[in-house]
């Protein structure tokens, strides 16, 4: 490392919001040609002190020294003009206008604009930094991954400097993670400075140069990647006890079926078939796109299968979801919690009754007041914060909603689970524990586990299938070593059994 | 029907067409900029009588066009204070725009009523005028036509090649990333909104200097309204309003041709024609477009933050 002026020092930044302290006297500096992770779990201060640097918040004391200057960055221009930009976990975009467009919005080079000059300036930024995007396209038609190199290019072309990253592999497939990766790693090979936001700790090793520690607001540990020795030990050093990353799976005894897929198109699915029993974990991996949407929006009863058979819990599709009981049936737990899963405007109780409401009911009047007894236990069972039922879902973070969703569908005893990315966006502790619970919840049923993240799914699963092209690749077990090591060539498309 | 009758009515098409133009362009503007106004009609109104009593006074059409299009642009100021100022519901205060430039026009109007002023005669322009039938058609008309042709390419590209039209589309599609671009969305947001409140106010003052001479009280007889759904139909493009103004210009020339005629159908269904048509127009766009052609933060306030 060299004792050269870094791009970025920040001197005793300190921000309370009424009587949380987010960030309390944190200093940290940020070198051209390095990336930098920031690691902590949820409501650490790493997102506050970020939009502290990208101009959002004025700090309450401390300073900011760019190139050693101090420097007040009031507004999010003042962060553009000293050449800090950031990458946010919902991007911003505007979806109707091309990529050239989105690259230029702001920065354009004159009163007149020239869509050929601009498409070609944006290939020429993209092929330098290896951000493989159409400049034509619509931003409304790409991926998350290309909306993401868009952002970016942003960045890139107004010349930034110092580039923050908030969880940029939230909304990534594992093959656009890693094109990310050797990305960053270009842009800190031409002289970037990389500030990575992260709480995965297997990325924060394999791309850091340095890792910082957030926890409570505090900087508690700095080190450089090359002297962390395990994922455990980042853990550790992180939420200050060891966490188990490696849960224990103890098999369970299979009983009868809960849900059969002979043949079945929907949409860009094609062909699917597959079994599930209760007391196994069936983990469907693949890029998304590749049909998992459809396969889980038909087997929770959201689209009609157009060819095919399903059967749900021995009944046929229609007869199942023309009835489907409150308890000992389906539970569906959507990757979209704000959206699919609660109502974010009402209370705990009412959204507790959004799946339970034919338990809670007297002929036409329901019982809310036994509702609120059973939803306030289930609050303190899951340890759901604030503890409190009468509060709105909006106000719960990720990880708080997504126990209260767990807990209200765990209540329901379903004997099928529809488990949709039920761990994006949560910390490691709230990953602990929501896969406990999914363990703990094959005692009743069998659960289908639609996930991005790999490590999740051999984790958790006692079988494992890959979808590609809308279709089921291949099923096999999650301990045979020989085909879990090929997942990610047939994610890619490429047949089970072809010799590569 | 002859040829001469047929060019005539043509003739006529484009000129009933006009004063829709104006307005739908206007709301196209207004609207790709984010900001819905439904104050179209009411906005018609006054600028028709801001046109009216300017040319009664100063004897000056040119003078009156301008004080036109000033009266739309002040009423569209006025919605701009309740909704990018105050934040306030965007349907409500265009409904009530409305209704005020309606009173306000048939108050101040009323005394007027039968009057005639200086206005604006058809022309023929040299070599253009010349042109068998479409000469006739397009360039034996008034000087405000001719400059309604020149609208829609300028806001085309207006919206394609310019800085300022790239900032007015960024802050009605996501005013979140135009903030985040470092631009002024509110800024872009006002802007768009008196721009097309000036060529909301030149459609109303086209109906009293150019249409007619004279003065009658709801000289706009709703095409105000029809101008908003035009905007859907246009799908928000200029060159698709142009299509949409002379098509309904063609059925009020026409219901206007029968009715002078004396035909046996009663004037009322005749009457009607137009606004069957809106209706029948506003299904058909929804049918015909894939994807929702509207600025995403269409009616959506602005949190005037920074």
């Amino acid at each position: 490392m060299t004792p050269s002026t870094p791009a970025v020092g920040l001197r005793g930044i300190t921000k309370v919001f009424g009587s949380v302290r987010a960030n309390n006297a944190i200093s940290l500096d940020i070198h051209a040609g390095r990336i930098k992770a920031l690691l902590g779990e949820n409501g650490a201060g790493k997102s506050t002190l970020m939009s502290i640097l990208a101009g959002h918040y004025l700090p309450d004391a401390g300073e900011i020294l760019i190139d050693g200057r101090p420097c007040h960055l009031r507004s999010t221009k003042d962060a553009i003009k000293a050449g800090i930009g950031m990458v946010y976990q919902h991007f911003m975009l505007v979806e109707a206008m091309t990529v050239a467009e989105n690259v230029f919005l702001g920065q354009e080079p004159g009163f007149l604009l020239s869509p050929k000059a601009m498409r070609e300036q944006v290939r020429a930024l993209a092929g330098s930094f290896g951000l493989d995007v159409d400049p034509d396209a619509r931003v409304a038609d790409l991926s998350m991954g290309e909306k993401q190199r868009v952002e970016i290019l942003k960045l890139l072309q107004r010349e930034s400097r110092i580039l923050i990253f908030d969880e940029p592999t939230a909304v990534l497939t594992p093959q656009e993670s890693e094109q990310l990766f050797a990305a960053l790693r270009s842009m800190a090979a031409q002289g970037k400075a990389i500030v990575y936001i992260s709480h995965k700790l297997g990325e924060v090793m394999a791309l850091a140069d340095e890792i910082a520690i957030l926890r409570r607001g505090e900087v508690v540990d700095e080190v450089p990647a090359a002297e962390v020795h395990s994922q455990s030990d980042l853990a550790r050093r992180m939420v200050g006890r060891e966490v188990l990353l490696e849960v224990t799976r103890e098999p369970v005894e299979l009983r009868q079926n809960v849900l059969r897929l002979s043949g079945v198109r929907a949409g860009v699915m094609r062909d699917a078939s597959l079994s599930l029993r209760q007391g196994e974990i069936l983990a469907v991996v693949g890029v998304a796109g590749n049909g998992q949407k459809e396969l889980v929006e038909t087997v929770c009863g959201l689209r009609a299968p157009e060819a095919g058979e399903v059967s749900v819990l021995g009944k046929s599709w229609q007869a199942f979801f023309a009835d489907p009981s409150w308890q000992g049936g389906l539970s569906y737990i959507p990757e979209d919690r704000q959206g699919l899963a609660v109502c974010k405007g009402m209370d705990l109780v009412d959204n507790f009754l959004l799946t339970t409401r034919k338990g809670y009911s007297s002929t036409v009047w329901l019982q809310r007041d036994k509702a609120a007894a059973v939803a306030k236990e289930l609050v303190e069972q899951f340890k759901v914060s604030p503890p409190d039922v009468t509060s709105q879902a909006r106000q719960l973070s990720g990880g708080n909603l997504q126990k209260m969703v767990l807990a209200r569908e765990f209540h329901r005893r379903p004997r099928l689970i529809v488990a949709e990315q039920p761990t994006q966006g949560l910390d490691v502790s709230a990953i602990e524990e929501v896969w406990a619970t999914l363990l703990a919840a094959r005692e009743e049923a069998g659960i289908l586990l639609v996930t991005g993240d790999l490590s999740e799914a051999l984790a958790l699963a006692d079988r494992i299938a890959v979808m590609f092209g809308g279709e089921i690749v291949d099923i096999f077990p999650a301990d045979d070593r020989q085909r879990v090591d090929r997942i990610g060539q047939m994610m890619a498309g490429m047949k089970p059994d072809a010799e590569h | 029907m002859s040829l001469e009758i047929l060019l005539a009515l043509l003739a006529a098409t484009v000129q009933a067409g006009t004063p829709i133009l104006y307005a739908t362009l206007g709301e196209i503007l207004t609207e790709k900029g984010g900001v819905l106004n439904l104050g179209v009609e009411g906005m018609m109104l006054v600028g028709a009588l801001a046109g009216f009593l300017t040319a009664l006074h100063t004897g000056s059409p040119a003078l009156a066009f301008m004080a036109g299009g000033l009266a739309g642009a002040g009423m569209a100021a006025l919605h701009g204070v309740v909704c990018i100022w105050f934040q306030g519901n965007q349907t409500v205060s265009g409904l009530a725009l409305t209704i005020f430039g309606t009173g306000l026009a048939g108050f101040f109007g009323t005394p007027y009523v039968g009057r005639t002023a200086p206005g604006f005669d058809k022309f023929s322009l040299p070599v253009l005028g010349d042109i068998p039938l479409v000469g006739d058609i397009f360039f034996q008309q008034d000087a405000l036509v001719y400059v309604s042709y020149l609208i829609p390419p300028l806001m085309w590209a207006f919206f394609r090649y310019t800085r300022w039209g790239l900032g007015v589309r960024a802050a009605g599609e996501s005013p979140a990333a135009t903030r985040a671009a470092g631009l002024n969305v509110l800024g872009f947001r006002w802007a768009a909104l008196l721009g097309g409140g000036v060529l909301v106010g030149f459609g109303g003052s086209y109906l009293s200097l150019a249409y007619t001479h004279l003065w009658t009280n709801g000289l706009s007889s709703g095409r105000g309204w029809i101008a908003v759904a035009l905007v859907i139909f246009a799908f928000w493009r200029p060159s698709r309003a142009m299509l949409g103004a002379y098509l309904f210009g063609g059925v009020m020339a026409f219901q206007l041709r029968l009715q002078a005629m004396g035909t046996a159908l009663p004037s009322s269904i005749l009457l009607m024609l137009p606004y069957v048509l809106t209706i029948a127009a506003l299904a058909f766009s929804s049918w015909r477009s894939k994807r929702t052609e509207a600025p995403a933060a269409l009616g959506v306030n602005v949190e005037p933050s920074e």
